[in-house]
């Protein structure tokens, strides 16, 4: 094949590949055979009022297009993520939907996505220039990011012989913790671990009674002050207080495991680490592939171990 | 509450609509029009008494089963057949509970019934249900679907039905352009001629006219054929005779007439050709149901007839028959021929004694007072032509005229000149004829239509123009003589109604010529037209004539523009697509001569300082494409204008280079 018919070749492929996606429905199948049909059955008898019959189906099918094409054409997106889904564990997806003018009907909005994509979101009426929420139940396998590129906005409108889809492309990541599962005293598995650094803090700046009041030295921690006696003195006092023995717990986590056991395992440190945390513990993680949490409290700091369970076993994000 | 009945009523009518697409051909039998019509009824009341559909589905298919053993049994039509079993679903669905499944299921056959209804039927009454079913059916699909959606707050229904409007619009206007544009190539392996449409075919000419019958004839409407007459009367209602039928055989009660049989032949000449003839194109219509030809009085010369199929035409041959009667060889459907008419009457063509006794034959058991009716009323009256005359004006002044006859009565010229006093264009006519026979006076009773509707250019005439009036031998001259009071001749449609009618009969005869007959030729003049009208400049069209091409031509050019802003709409849209960035990046680097040694962006000769933006380009693209960095809303057009800029400067280092050996030494 010459290089010439080649590029008129593929320039035919490009016309011919179309920006939208278009799904017959039961329905519309039956109706293109009919038409087909009608078709033969014109062709076979030259009854005009047959070709007359036929112009309107296929007439009818160029309406659809176009209709659909009106409702699925300037809808904007946003997407509305989860804070803390879990794997296994449904969760709710959403989006924001918008149309700066005309009005959309029959809307229903999934991600493209292979296992999100299931997901479906409807919405009757998209009015002109409101937003409206749509949400759908999804349910994660895995734990770990998911890297969600554009969401697919179909309509059945007008005839539901045809379903229309548009993707909008919305750049996003949907990071799925751990899922749930009941927490053991002891380490579970081979691939992970839980440090023995355990000690008592002797410092007098923990969270315990109050000690004493002393006066503050330069370069100490101004949110320590007691203002009010600081006020009655005329001196700067600070506050000291007894420390509290909290326990510092760093679990430890094989990250080379193969991906099922690593998720098993992430699963369980987690489960652990919320255990750990609820009862008061300073927790904090380190892997061999350079994840680390420093110990600390608090429930940001749950997150932030659960979050980098989630990412653990999978490549950064460049960037 | 209210938005689903809406639903339901539309979704009912539309099959109402398809329905009746298919029942005006007349050929669906009168118990499935009842059974449809009940479970219409039933539906729009809201009674839906088929919620468990086991029951009717079997009946359905006993129903389905008896039907296409008739057609095995050759007692029925396949075509009808297949209509009696759309008709049956859709009644079945229409008592089912409605739900979305059974409402795309009734939209589906409601098609296949407007496809029965276009195989069987050729009449305008068509393009109105088609049209009623095509408004109906987008409106109830649209509201469904918006219906359908599951767990959302429904929009108000005038909203839903503004975009509906915009898709009936597209839908017709698509429908006429498809109709006009889908060429019409035919295989004609299944041509199937159209019927008379409801009522069947009404003319009738019978092989004798027996007194004593109805009337009903005389309130029909229905056009049985159209005329061109040249020279053109000009008038909008025509008063003059078309004949059909002569009798000249009296026996009481019936008329018949006795005559040879003439070879078949393309054409029959019945007087001699001269140069002041009417002449006429006549289109005998399904409904006109005869073999009979008729013309205006009086007939000279009858030929090119022609039998017009589906979908083709061909020469159909004729012949006289009886007494100056001209039929069609064989039966067709739609007809159209020409003739030629004497303007004056001309002399009797036919002198045989035995002509002359049968037009003075009397019935053998004549009523005695007849005579003496006729002894009477010619009182006064000198010569043949003066006694005809004052017989003919005693008769339309001296009885009424009606259409209410009491049916088979053994005397009926009896009872009508003497009881009654009363009766139709046939008991005059007959009437005259005898009164004039007791004089010896020669006469004959001439069946066929007065009368005439200008529309389009053409005179329509009904079915209720059918006449019956006497040609009378005088003086050796042939004397048309009408009894029948003269505001009673044609058909009885006056006022809004005959007004409303005529518009409709121009609308009929628009639809035949422009709609059920339109051709490959058609089609292929209808492109030359609007070749003309693009060539012609605008200062030669005239400023108020708007030719139905031009509508045709609109038609297309937004078709045209409509396509062509999908198609760039869907280009436009495509360029956040990393697939066709990279596409777009190629055709641009090949153009400028820069691709990389294996033809693709790999390599591409892009190192200089002022391309980076090329370079950005084709790094964006990997990512989009295969690192999972999918492009933001617009990137791809930017990253496309930048690249297109900077490689407007320099060309490719190779471009310009030494040419490659065209061939080997």
């Amino acid at each position: 094949m010459s290089a010439r018919r080649e590029r008129l070749l593929q320039a035919w492929r490009r016309f011919c590949r179309p920006p939208r996606r278009l799904r017959t429905t039961p329905a519309g199948r039956t109706y293109l055979v009919l038409t087909i049909g009608v078709g033969l059955g014109a062709l076979n008898t030259g009854n005009n009022l047959l070709y007359l019959v036929l112009g309107l189906q296929l007439s009818l099918v160029l309406a659809s297009g176009i209709l659909s094409e009106r409702c699925v054409r300037r809808v904007q997106i946003r997407r509305l993520l989860p804070a803390s889904p879990r794997a296994r564990a449904p969760f709710h997806l959403g989006w924001a939907l918008r149309l700066p003018r005309g009005q959309a009907f029959a809307l229903s909005v999934r991600e493209v996505h292979p296992v999100l994509g299931s997901a479906v979101g409807h919405l009757a009426w998209l009015p002109s220039g409101e937003e409206m929420m749509v949400r759908a139940v999804a349910t994660a396998p895995r734990r770990g990011p998911v890297q969600l590129h554009a969401v697919r906005i179909s309509t059945r409108f007008p005839f539901g012989l045809f379903e229309k889809s548009r993707d909008v492309e919305v750049p996003g990541e949907l990071l799925v913790l751990p899922g749930r599962m009941p927490a053991r005293a002891e380490s579970p598995s081979p691939t992970s671990g839980i440090g023995l650094e355990q000690r008592s803090l002797r410092g007098r700046d923990g969270g315990g009674d109050l000690a004493q009041l002393r006066e503050l030295r330069e370069g100490e921690d101004a949110r320590r002050i007691h203002w009010r006696k600081s006020a009655q003195l005329g001196t700067l006092l600070r506050v000291e207080r007894d420390a509290q023995p909290q326990p510092r717990i760093v679990l430890q986590l094989d990250d080379r495991a193969p991906p099922e056991a690593l998720d098993l395992t992430c699963e369980e440190l987690a489960a652990r680490a919320e255990l750990l945390l609820a009862r008061g513990a300073e927790v904090g993680l380190e892997s061999a592939g350079g994840v680390s949490v420093k110990p600390g409290t608090g429930a940001f700091h749950t997150q932030a171990i659960l979050r980098a369970l989630a990412r653990a076993g999978h490549p950064r994000k460049a960037g | 509450m209210r938005s689903e009945r809406l639903r339901l009523l539309l979704r009912d009518l539309t099959a109402g609509a398809a329905f009746a697409a298919m029942a005006i051909s007349g050929q669906v039998p009168l118990w499935t029009m009842a059974v449809f019509v009940v479970a219409l009824v039933l539906a729009l009341a809201g009674r839906r008494p088929l919620s468990d559909g086991r029951l009717s589905a079997v009946l359905l298919l006993l129903a389905v089963v008896a039907v296409y053993a008739a057609v095995l049994l050759d007692e029925l039509d396949l075509v009808v057949a297949a209509c009696i079993t759309a008709s049956l679903l859709t009644a079945q669905r229409l008592l089912s509970r409605p739900t979305g499944r059974t409402t795309d299921q009734l939209q589906l056959v409601s098609l296949l019934m407007i496809a029965g209804g276009a195989v069987l039927s050729a009449d305008l009454l068509f393009a109105l249900c088609l049209v009623v079913y095509a408004v109906l059916a987008v409106l109830t699909q649209g509201l469904w679907v918006v219906a359908e959606v599951p767990g959302g707050a429904l929009p108000p229904t005038g909203r839903v039905l503004r975009p509906l409007g915009v898709g009936v619009m597209l839908s017709l206007g698509g429908a006429l352009a498809l109709f006009l544009l889908f060429p019409r190539l035919s295989w004609n392996v299944g041509a199937r001629r159209a019927g008379a449409s409801l009522g069947g075919a009404t003319t009738g000419f019978a092989d004798g006219l027996r007194l004593g019958g109805t009337g009903l004839l005389k309130s029909n409407p229905r056009v049985v054929f159209r005329a061109r007459i040249d020279p053109d009367p000009g008038t909008d209602q025509l008063d003059a005779y078309w004949v059909g039928r002569r009798f000249d055989a009296f026996d009481g009660v019936q008329w018949s007439t006795a005559g040879t049989r003439g070879g078949p032949s393309r054409q029959v000449v019945l007087g001699p050709i001269d140069a002041n003839l009417v002449r006429q194109e006549i289109d005998l219509l399904p409904a006109y149901g005869s073999r009979t030809l008729v013309a205006l009085d009086a007939p000279i010369r009858f030929g090119d007839a022609e039998s017009h199929q589906t979908t083709f035409s061909i020469r159909t041959e004729i012949y006289s028959s009886g007494d100056r009667e001209v039929r069609l060889v064989g039966p067709s459907e739609h007809v159209t021929y020409r003739a030629f008419s004497a303007m004056e009457r001309g002399r009797v063509l036919s002198e045989s004694p035995a002509e002359r006794a049968r037009r003075l034959q009397l019935p053998k058991a004549l009523d005695p007072r007849i005579p003496a009716l006729a002894e009477a009323l010619a009182e006064g009256a000198v010569g043949d032509r003066a006694i005809a005359r004052q017989i003919e004006r005693a008769l339309q002044s001296r009885y009424s005229y009606t259409l209410e006859l009491p049916g088979r009565v053994k005397d009926p010229l009896a009872d009508f000149l003497f009881d009654r006093r009363a009766g139709h264009c046939e008991d005059f006519a007959t009437a005259l004829v005898v009164l004039l026979r007791t004089r010896q006076i020669p006469a004959r009773v001439v069946v066929g239509f007065h009368g005439g509707e200008r529309a389009a250019g053409e005179y329509l005439v009904r079915a209720g123009d059918a006449h019956a009036w006497v040609e009378a031998e005088v003086d050796g001259y042939v004397l048309r003589l009408d009894a029948t009071p003269p505001q009673h001749r044609s058909a009885a449609g006056i006022g809004l109604a005959g007004w409303l009618l005529a518009r409709w009969e121009a609308l009929q005869i628009r639809w035949l010529d422009r709609v059920v007959e339109y051709s490959l030729s058609d089609q292929s003049r209808l492109v030359q037209r609007v070749r003309w009208s693009l060539r012609e400049t605008p200062e030669s069209a005239p400023p108020t004539a708007r030719r139905p091409d031009e509508g045709v031509a609109v038609a297309l050019a937004v078709l045209s523009a409509a396509f062509l802003v999908a198609v760039l709409i869907g280009r436009r849209a495509a360029t956040n697509d990393p697939a066709e960035l990279g596409r777009r990046l190629f055709r641009l680097l090949r153009r400028r001569g820069r691709l990389g040694p294996k033809g693709w962006l790999d390599g591409a000769r892009v190192g200089e300082a002022e391309l980076g933006p090329v370079r950005e380009g084709i790094a964006r693209y990997r990512e989009a494409r295969f690192g999972r960095q999918p492009l933001l809303p617009g990137e791809g057009r930017r990253l496309l204008r930048q690249a297109r800029r900077a490689l407007q400067g320099p060309d490719a280092p190779s471009a310009r280079g030494p040419r490659r050996p065209t061939s080997r030494a």
